[in-house]
């Protein structure tokens, strides 16, 4: 029986081609967009639980209360991770560890500036790597010591074993190899190419050895022996500053590792979600696609029961039951849903490229994953399943009297539910527009919002090297503008886009004593806001050698402390009485989405970090590009250039809207275009259905237009009940996503209009593929067989 | 075989019942060979299709073979009308996707006959209609002739005790009228299977035993066939 049923679905399949493929079509678009979300998923929640004692482990937070709000951060003092150790129970391991930060290698002439950290052998207990050469229990004790990553290993020693070999570290220490680890995996919080101890960490930073609970500076991570602790731990963090120090801030709090990544957003010291929300909306994407997808299947299969009448009024007249025709009808749609799924196999090969290409990350069908087949092959059974269901029930309920008498109204009780169908693929559809209209007003809102500077033509590039030293710093300057490919240079303490050090211990005039404001601080050299195209307010730059006790200040930081007239005001920073000398206005250094911090900026020459260049405009921009690679070889040859396009790094903080612009706007495509294949089928329906009426009204002098019209007008009426329901909808769900921003666009009519434009439009043009077929036939063809 | 008593059947519309059957009491036993004739819209479709379980009375008492029809229930339904009642359409209603062997195969993968039994039943039945030659044709490739043939073949092939034919020459040129007719009557005589027809024709009327002329869904006559043919 099943063989025969399979047999006949295969014709069926094959003698209505056009349905098979727009049916084939459907599911594997659903299928396959819902594939590689889910894949996208599974990537982002698989973050930090390869470790084995992965949900043991968690990083130490740091809750810092100011006037207005409870800043949390990851950072934490070097002598947290042994008082976690000593003092808190249950703790298996506790390890303090650097962040991850681009550092020269060498072997010989191979040099290369890669990720490094430095940590201490408990760091290996609690994040166990996989160890390809070498003991994991004797790394990281010798000062002079290095684990590679298996790249790592390969890029500086070829296929030579590295073990006891030596490399060159910042052209400084020579390191000696313990071990070989295996890469570390994309989906890590972590990632690093080396890994050094701490030990040479506090060799390089002296003020290491003696800092205190005053500065956070490093990551701390702890495992317990057992999550049964974690109440008791937590609790325990929570005084852990002030027990150490009368003048430390805030409270440490421990946050699982396998959270970190998702939910790393904190709101008055409480985790309060983050990538996660991203995450969630992608899932209730995935499904509802799918669903579309099946809604589509639904309507084509049930559009065709005129002719399928016929069949099933034969089979339950030569003895079916009922049962074994929704057998039969099931069998074609679980064949339909695995043909969908044979060509969503080659679409989510396809696309992912693209996708990994776009998400900067790297996705790949696991096909040794059981896990991935057990999702795909349930996914293509449930869809199967869905889609086949409403048909099946409706199909087999026909009574086989009516139809074999050749009822012509068979079908037009489910006119209806079919109707609904579309207007629910509608509906999702015209939301999908409206958001991804508004998500790239937002986008294009924060982009083209004034930023402070001028970030186009501006390069810049690490400090390091040769570089350190102040006097090539120097020659670099001469020799850039003389060469006429840069018009100014600056240097700053941090990356322009980068986070840096900030302190809540700034005293100035008519301070109340219970203001905690949070100041930024950084070092900057001269010429800064005329390397930047910044603008001073009032006040002067930094001038030569004479500014060690002067500072500029931002807007923001005079608004925080009310100062009336601030060029001359003396403020108290860092244990020293400073005269404020500029005020700058704010300029975007965090993030773009949020009023500038407070800043105060100083001259201090040790601590530039990052060279800033101002390109010459009237040069050519790739000939001064070279230029400057050229001169930054020749003055500091032992390390590889390294430079950056300002406007790129900056670019890189819409990532994540990015993503979810282009996401939405694929995946809305394919919304829209499933729900057209929806739409196709309901009109060949109803184009069917009133063949006769049609012909009719041609008989009695109807034009082509006046058919059109009538057709078409039923079609305009769904798509504008879609709209209505997705108006409200949208609304709020675009309403609650711009809500994170403090920084957002109003919500204009524009992308209501736009939907409402584009759906009917898309709809009208593909329910007249049909009805201009109608429209023109033939009325005798209709009539004649009445 | 089957007894009808007090058989009606109406579609109320609107308050106003339009009324199909009254009072159709009859008895029809095994062997015999009936046409029901009458004018368009007099009930005898709806008369069959009630023979044939397709459709329930309104009022009435329904044995089949002793069974109450109307209450079975709809599995035990099922099973009686596999077990014996074979369906042949005016518009033969072949299954198009179907080779003609399947069309004929299908009735007993219903009734689940075993694989080698269902294979040497319909070769018997194919080699019987002398259409070996076309077993793997589609329906749309055979004249209509052939395709009615096909679908008496699959009446046939379960071993029904009676055959319900509405119409079954209706769609069909006179020469192949005949042969069909002609079977019809063999099948009556040689092999006792109980055939009831619907017809317009006094010609295929008269191949059988007896008529029941129905009137505006009331049985006028009931007469016995004298011979002739």
């Amino acid at each position: 029986m099943f063989k025969l049923n399979l047999k006949i679905a295969l014709r069926n399949l094959w003698k209505n081609k056009v349905y098979t493929l727009i049916n084939v079509g459907g599911l594997a678009i659903g299928l396959a967009s819902c594939m590689v979300l889910l894949i996208y998923i599974a990537y982002e929640w698989s973050y930090d639980k390869q470790f084995k004692n992965y949900d043991k482990t968690y990083v130490v937070y740091n809750n810092s209360k100011a006037n207005t709000q409870v800043f949390s951060w990851a950072w934490t003092p070097g002598l947290m991770a042994n008082e976690v150790k000593e003092k808190i129970p249950g703790v298996a391991y506790a390890s303090h560890s650097t962040y991850p930060n681009d550092q020269l290698i060498s072997n010989g002439e191979k040099k290369f500036k890669k990720s490094a950290v430095y940590s201490e052998p408990s760091f290996l207990k609690i994040l166990d790597y996989k160890f390809i050469k070498g003991n994991p229990d004797k790394v990281l004790r010798e000062v002079n010591s290095v684990v590679l990553t298996e790249t790592m290993a390969k890029n500086l020693f070829g296929d030579e074993d590295p073990i006891n070999r030596s490399v060159k570290f910042n052209n400084k220490y020579i390191l000696k190899v313990e071990a070989v680890i295996e890469d570390i995996p994309a989906n890590n919080s972590i990632r690093f190419d080396f890994l050094m101890p701490w030990a040479l960490y506090a060799d390089q930073n002296p003020w290491v050895k003696n800092a205190g609970w005053g500065g956070n500076f490093c990551l701390t991570l702890v495992q317990l022996q057992d999550n049964s602790f974690f109440e008791k731990a937590n609790g325990l963090m929570k005084g852990i500053y002030s027990r150490n120090s009368k003048d430390a801030m805030g409270e440490a709090l421990l946050h699982p590792l396998a959270k970190w990544h998702l939910y790393s957003d904190f709101d008055n010291g409480k985790s309060v979600g983050g990538k996660i929300d991203q995450i969630k909306i992608f899932f209730i994407l995935a499904f509802c696609i799918l669903l579309i997808a099946c809604v589509n299947f639904m309507n084509l299969s049930t559009a065709r029961s005129e002719k399928r009448g016929k069949e099933v009024g034969v089979r339950k007249a030569i003895g079916s039951s009922r049962k074994s025709l929704i057998g039969q009808f099931m069998t074609e749609s679980m064949l339909l849903a695995i043909m969908g799924m044979v060509i969503s196999f080659v679409l989510i090969e396809v696309s992912l490229p693209y996708f990994n290409g776009l998400l900067n990350i790297q996705l790949a069908i696991n096909y040794h994953d059981w896990k991935f087949w057990v999702a795909l092959l349930s996914l293509t059974l449930t869809t199967g399943f869905i889609a086949g269901s409403y048909p099946a029930f409706y199909l087999s309920s026909f009574e086989p009297v009516k139809v074999l008498k050749g009822a012509s109204n068979i079908g037009s009780s489910s006119l209806s539910v079919r109707k609904i169908l579309v207007v629910f693929q509608f509906s999702f559809a015209t939301c999908l527009i409206i958001c991804t209209a508004v998500i790239y007003q937002q986008l294009n809102y924060i982009k083209n919002k004034p930023i402070g500077y001028n970030n186009g033509g501006l390069i810049e590039m690490p400090a390091q090297g040769n570089f350190v030293n102040s006097e090539k710093l120097d020659l670099l300057k001469d020799q850039l503008v003389k060469s006429g490919a840069a018009t100014s240079i600056t240097y700053f303490s941090t990356p322009l886009g980068d986070e840096g050090n900030n302190t809540f211990s700034v005293g100035w005039p008519g301070k109340n004593v219970n203001d905690k404001v949070l100041f930024n601080y950084r070092s900057a050299g001269y010429d800064f806001t005329k390397t930047l195209g910044a603008q001073m307010v009032s006040g002067r730059e930094f001038l030569r050698k004479a500014d060690s006790l002067n500072v500029i200040v931002n807007e923001a930081a005079i608004k925080v402390m009310g100062l009336k007239q601030p060029i001359g005001a003396k403020i108290d920073f860092e244990g020293a009485k400073v005269t404020i000398i500029g005020v700058m206005k704010n300029v975007v250094t965090e993030s773009p989405y949020q009023t500038s911090k407070p800043m105060i900026i100083y001259n201090r020459a040790e601590e530039f970090s990052n060279i800033i260049i101002r390109l010459n405009p009237s040069q050519n921009l790739s000939a001064s590009v070279d230029r400057i690679d050229e001169i930054v070889k020749a003055l500091n040859p032992d390390f590889p250039i390294d430079r950056r396009f300002v406007a790129d790094t900056y670019e890189y903080k819409f990532q994540n809207e990015k993503l979810l612009g282009t996401l939405s706007n694929w995946f809305g495509g394919f919304a829209i275009f499933i729900s057209c294949l929806g739409l196709l089928g309901l009109a060949l329906f109803i184009a069917e259905q009133r063949k006769k009426e049609i012909s009719i009204r041609k008989v009695l002098g109807a034009s082509t237009a006046n058919i059109l019209t009538l057709l078409n007008k039923d079609f305009v009426k769904l798509v504008s009940i879609a709209n209505l329901i997705a108006f409200p909808l949208a609304y709020i769900v675009i309403n609650k996503w711009l809500s994170a921003y403090e920084f957002r666009v109003s919500i204009s009519a524009l992308p209501f209009a736009i939907a409402a434009v584009l759906s009917l439009i898309i709809a009208i043009l593909t329910v007249s593929v049909q009805s201009v077929k109608v429209a023109k036939s033939n009325p005798i063809d209709a009539l004649k067989y009445e | 075989m089957i007894e009808l008593k007090n058989i009606e059947k109406y579609y109320a519309n609107k308050g106003v019942k339009s009324y199909i059957l009254r009072h159709v009491t009859t008895s029809i036993k095994q062997g015999e060979f009936v046409s029901i004739m009458g004018p368009s819209g007099a009930g005898k479709s709806t008369l069959l299709n009630i023979l044939g379980m397709l459709e329930e009375p309104t009022y009435g008492q329904y044995e089949f073979m002793g069974e109450d029809v109307v209450s079975l229930n709809e599995r035990k339904r099922i099973e009686l009308y596999r077990n014996h009642i074979g369906f042949v359409f005016q518009a033969y209603h072949l299954i198009d996707e179907m080779t003609v062997a399947e069309n004929i195969e299908a009735p007993l993968l219903y009734k689940k006959v075993p694989g080698s039994e269902r294979k040497s039943r319909v070769a018997d039945i194919l080699d019987r209609f002398n259409m070996v030659a076309k077993s793997d044709l589609f329906p749309n490739q055979l004249s209509g002739g052939q395709q009615q043939l096909v679908g008496i073949a699959r009446a046939l092939v379960a071993q029904p005790s009676i055959i319900l034919a509405d119409e079954p020459t209706g769609n069909l040129q006179s020469t192949q009228a005949l042969q069909i007719m002609d079977l019809f009557k063999k099948l009556n005589e040689e092999e006792g299977i109980t055939i009831v027809q619907v017809t317009h024709s006094e010609v295929n009327a008269a191949y059988g035993s007896r008529i029941l002329h129905l009137l505006d869904g009331v049985i006028k006559e009931d007469v016995v066939v004298q011979q002739t043919v």
